[in-house]
């Protein structure tokens, strides 16, 4: 339900610090939504808010006020950013999680230096929602990134959760990997099925 | 349980929503769900799932957690909030979330069932049959 609309970095305001920072981070924590609302809204070209982003975004429940915190670190959009929303992908609620891969995948640069990390996550599901993250990347980038996650991955929904990324960006450098890893999960038939069409496309996609 | 096949087309096949944003699920449960002569239609996230459910019948919606735009949890809910002809649709989510917390949510939003992926055809077909009757 939450969106985060991606030409909001168009209409961006330049990045200066606003003049009443101290107030509107205070007024993250206000008792009236409308009041955190607006306070996220205009912080979205402080970098030094992103701490104090953070924090709300932890104890926010109301979702436009959480999408208007996303938005804010969406604008920001450093590593600090990425690290403030990662948390969100472990959290109970499936819109805040989703909501959180959309601003994620929102910044790609900024998010690249996290996969390493993200992918080697104890959490397979943080694994399963960390390949999306991938989707915007580019196809050179995004391939051996996800090719050395199905190298090793055990568990076959985080393979699968690869493949399905690797069937729209993939390029043909990816084949081997696939084929490896249907070989390795060879008793699941899902798999089985998903990296057949998977190099489908991609073969398809090269003619 | 909706049984829209029941009123005059006899012949007519069962049709299956299912409700996934990964284009290669969609594939999968489409090829079983039809060898096995169910009619399928798919949507790509919750949204789009509960616009065809409005406008069209089906004998059962297979759905998934996490989607973009509106998640499989949200989809349940607004669902289960509509009108009649509609609310009582069964419901068959399927997750990689396996936990007893997943599990509960996904009962209290309005699912009949919940199966962890990755599900084997003959486990899919089992679960379809038992929500929606043959095809």
């Amino acid at each position: 339900m939450p969106l985060i609309r991606r030409d909001d970095n168009k209409t961006a305001a330049p990045r200066e610090p606003v003049a009443d920072a101290a107030a509107l981070t205070a007024a993250l924590g206000d008792p009236d939504p409308d009041r955190r609302w607006r306070a996220a809204r205009s912080l979205g070209s402080d970098a030094g808010a992103v701490p104090a982003l953070a924090a709300a975004l932890a104890a926010e429940q109301l979702p436009q006020v959480r999408e208007a915190i996303m938005t804010a670190l969406l604008r920001i959009g450093d590593a600090g950013a990425v690290a403030a929303l990662l948390p969100s992908l472990r959290a109970q609620d499936a819109a805040l999680r989703a909501s959180a891969i959309e601003a994620l995948q929102a910044m790609p640069e900024a998010t690249l230096p996290f996969m390493t990390a993200l992918f080697a996550d104890a959490d397979s599901d943080v694994r399963i929602l960390a390949t999306e993250l991938v989707r915007n990347m580019p196809a050179e980038t995004a391939t051996p990134l996800l090719c050395d996650l199905l190298a090793h991955e055990p568990h076959p929904n985080v393979c699968a959760a690869a493949i399905d990324v690797l069937a729209e960006v993939g390029t043909p450098a990816a084949i081997p990997a696939l084929q490896a890893c249907a070989s390795r999960f060879a008793e699941v038939s899902f798999l089985r099925f998903v990296v057949a069409v998977a190099i489908d496309q991609i073969s398809g996609a090269e003619h | 349980m909706t049984s829209n096949s029941e009123a005059g087309a006899a012949a007519a096949p069962r049709r299956i929503l299912v409700v996934d944003d990964s284009s290669l699920v969609r594939l999968y449960y489409r090829a079983a769900l039809e060898k096995a002569g169910f009619a399928v239609d798919q949507a790509i996230n919750g949204i789009e799932a509960m616009e065809k459910c409005l406008v069209e019948r089906f004998d059962l919606v297979i759905v998934d957690v996490n989607m973009p735009r509106m998640d499989g949890l949200s989809f349940l809910r607004a669902l289960r909030g509509s009108a009649p002809e509609i609310a009582s649709l069964p419901a068959l989510m399927i997750s990689t979330e396996a936990g007893q917390q997943d599990r509960d949510d996904a009962r209290a939003a309005g699912a009949n069932f919940y199966l962890v992926k990755p599900v084997s055809e003959a486990d899919l077909l089992s679960h379809v049959a038992l929500l929606a009757g043959a095809p």
